[in-house]
């Protein structure tokens, strides 16, 4: 029988983002400090090390110390997900402008495929997004169809860990705490190269010219 | 004029009963197209005072009251509008409990009766009023502001709701139960509704509005994290556009990457299987039961089991001639009777030069026995002559039937 930290170190070990949504035993027993110092301690006998973000609300294994090979990874990792900003960030707002609540998705957000599809379906506007997202290398999808390019943005967001389909068979997927963690991403990237984004976005939207 | 109050209450209540849909109609939207009621109808109810005309020219609209009433019984969450005019209610309870009292002292005390209903219909209207306060707040809360759909909009009414929150909590304020107390003297009836019963509404209220006024807070926290998280992807975006080349310097390069790009490399691969475990030997045999061994290269070729074309071509008619076949067995049967000795089926076919197919002869045969009833099948014995299939292990040919008495 494994123990809790097993399992948790064999998420950890595997890459996996430990959330509220996508683990939430192992992320009730992170959030003691002893059950993390334990974990950690034990991650560095392999150069690894407990690490958080958003806030406490994901959970991740880091390098302990970087050597010429760790940071090659990293660099390569980060090449990855700055690629990948630019079509979840439009993907983020298309969900959100369809959903109608103005609310942004965030850890927990529950997403109807079928629902946004119907949306989808009805606003030429919105088509033409989604058929823009579908085409970016991230998901590399060349259906012409709203299903087929949605169906292959969820399956794709899945893989990547942001979204989490509770039940195969329904339509309904949670985002998970890698999401925030995208944002917290942005913030940071935003804060680093000092782009001001929240005050650009706030101007556009005094001038009228909404997004 | 009790009884003209009593009727005239009646025929209001009527009017309103009688105009049923045409309020509600200008409940839900607000103001009443003319066009849509008879005059008659609304000349009554304008004289009943349900509905008013604010403006000359503009159009007509529901009483407070007769909306207030249907917002607090429908428990309608619309109902937005905070009644916070505490003090001078408080006011009016005081003079009320002095008319009271000085009633009572000239000893007039259907007077004071009067007063005292008086006061107490005060006294449960500002408890009334406080609690569809607290409760208006509530259902905004618990909805989230549902009812506007931009989170700056939700801002906003978060704020309002705050604002209503402090004004209602400045107004209890006011609220001295001393003085209250003074006031009631040593009154019963008095202590009773004005210092147990403002207490327990004024207690209960303002525990709610603690917790609604964190709440509230809660709600603007996330309302505003919500609006800078759309503002970052809104932002991201707008950036993208003006300067499509723009990428991130690589972090990763940095002399201290920042945790937040540190993201190790996945490790663990699936383990391999120990077959010397014994614990294990259960799952594994399961694991290998489920494997598919296709061996059939390995076998030698078997005429018997190897294919064969099969010719389909139309089934020749048999036909039986029941009846001749059934005398036949029947004769066949008697014959054993007669003679008492035992006689094989196809001894029978061949003595008696039948020219039934024997196969068919020694189903019809045994078909007979069984056909046969209980008490007369007793005085047969039937014993197949079996012999075994020469390749097939299991399967039985019956050669004949030797049928004789017991």
């Amino acid at each position: 029988m494994i123990s809790e930290q097993g399992r948790i170190l064999e998420r950890l070990l595997s890459g996996d983002f430990i959330c509220e949504i996508s683990d939430e035993d192992g992320w009730r027993y992170l959030k003691q400090s002893a059950n993390f110092e334990a974990v950690d301690q034990y991650l560095s006998t392999l150069n690894r090390s407990l690490s958080s973000a958003a806030d406490g609300q994901v959970y991740f294994a880091a390098y302990r110390t970087l050597g010429e090979g760790e940071r090659k990874v990293l660099s390569s990792q980060f090449q990855e997900i700055a690629a990948g900003l630019l079509p979840l960030v439009e993907w983020l707002l298309l969900v959100q402008q369809s959903s109608g609540s103005d609310v942004p998705v965030t850890q927990g957000s529950t997403i109807r495929s079928n629902e946004l599809q119907t949306t989808i379906e009805d606003t030429p506007a919105y088509k033409e997004q989604l058929a823009k997202i579908a085409r970016y290398r991230l998901f590399n999808s060349n259906s012409t169809e709203v299903v087929g390019q949605l169906n292959l943005v969820f399956k794709r967001l899945t893989e990547l860990g942001y979204l989490l389909r509770p039940n195969p068979d329904k339509q309904i997927y949670i985002a998970t705490g890698k999401i925030d963690y995208l944002y917290e991403v942005l913030r940071f990237i935003d804060e680093t190269e000092a782009l001001s984004l929240a005050e650009q976005a706030e101007s556009a939207i005094a001038q009228g010219s909404l997004l | 004029m009790n009884q003209n109050l009593h009727q005239a209450g009646v025929k209001l209540l009527n009017a309103l009963s009688r105009n049923a849909d045409l309020i509600m109609q200008v409940y839900l939207s607000g103001t009443l197209h003319e066009g849509d009621a008879s005059p008659g109808a609304l000349d009554n109810l304008k004289k009943l005072g349900i509905l008013w005309r604010p403006e000359a020219g503009g159009p007509l609209r529901l009483k407070k009251a007769v909306r207030t009433l249907l917002e607090s019984s429908l428990q309608d969450e619309r109902n937005r509008q905070i009644d916070t005019n505490i003090g001078s209610t408080l006011a009016s309870l005081k003079t009320l409990a002095q008319h009271y009292k000085e009633a009572l002292a000239h000893h007039r005390y259907a007077e004071a009766q009067a007063h005292m209903n008086d006061l107490s219909e005060h006294v449960y209207a500002l408890t009334e009023s406080l609690g569809n306060s607290v409760r208006a707040l509530f259902s905004r809360i618990n909805n989230e502001f549902g009812y506007v759909a931009s989170i700056d909009a939700k801002i906003r009414e978060n704020e309002l709701a705050q604002n209503q929150v402090s004004e209602l909590l400045s107004q209890l304020e006011m609220f001295r139960f001393d003085e209250l107390s003074d006031v009631a003297g040593s009154i019963r009836e008095l202590r009773h509704l004005l210092v147990v019963a403002l207490q327990q509404s004024f207690a209960r209220c303002t525990q709610e509005l603690s917790i609604a006024q964190s709440r509230l807070l809660e709600l603007l926290g996330r309302f505003r994290e919500f609006r800078g998280k759309t503002r970052l992807l809104k932002g991201f975006l707008l950036h993208m556009e003006q300067q499509p080349d723009f990428a991130p310097a690589n972090y990763a390069n940095h002399s201290q990457v920042p945790t937040l790009f540190n993201l190790a490399k996945p490790l663990l691969q699936p383990a391999a299987v120990d077959v010397n475990r014994v614990d294990h030997e259960q799952d594994l045999l399961l694991l290998v039961g489920r494997i598919k061994a296709l061996h059939r290269a390995d076998k030698p070729i078997d005429e018997q089991r190897a294919a064969q074309s099969i010719e389909v071509e139309n089934q020749g008619q048999v036909e039986l001639d029941d009846k001749a076949i059934h005398q036949a067995v029947e004769a066949y049967f008697c014959e054993v009777i007669d003679t008492g000795q035992r006689l094989t089926a196809l001894q029978y076919l061949t003595k008696q030069g039948l020219d039934f197919d024997p196969e068919v002869w020694i189903y019809q045969v045994i078909g007979g026995y069984q056909g046969l009833a209980e008490e007369d099948r007793k005085f047969f014995a039937l014993e197949p002559e079996v012999e075994n299939h020469p390749i097939f292990t299991g399967n039985n040919i019956v050669r004949d039937i030797e049928l004789g008495l017991r």
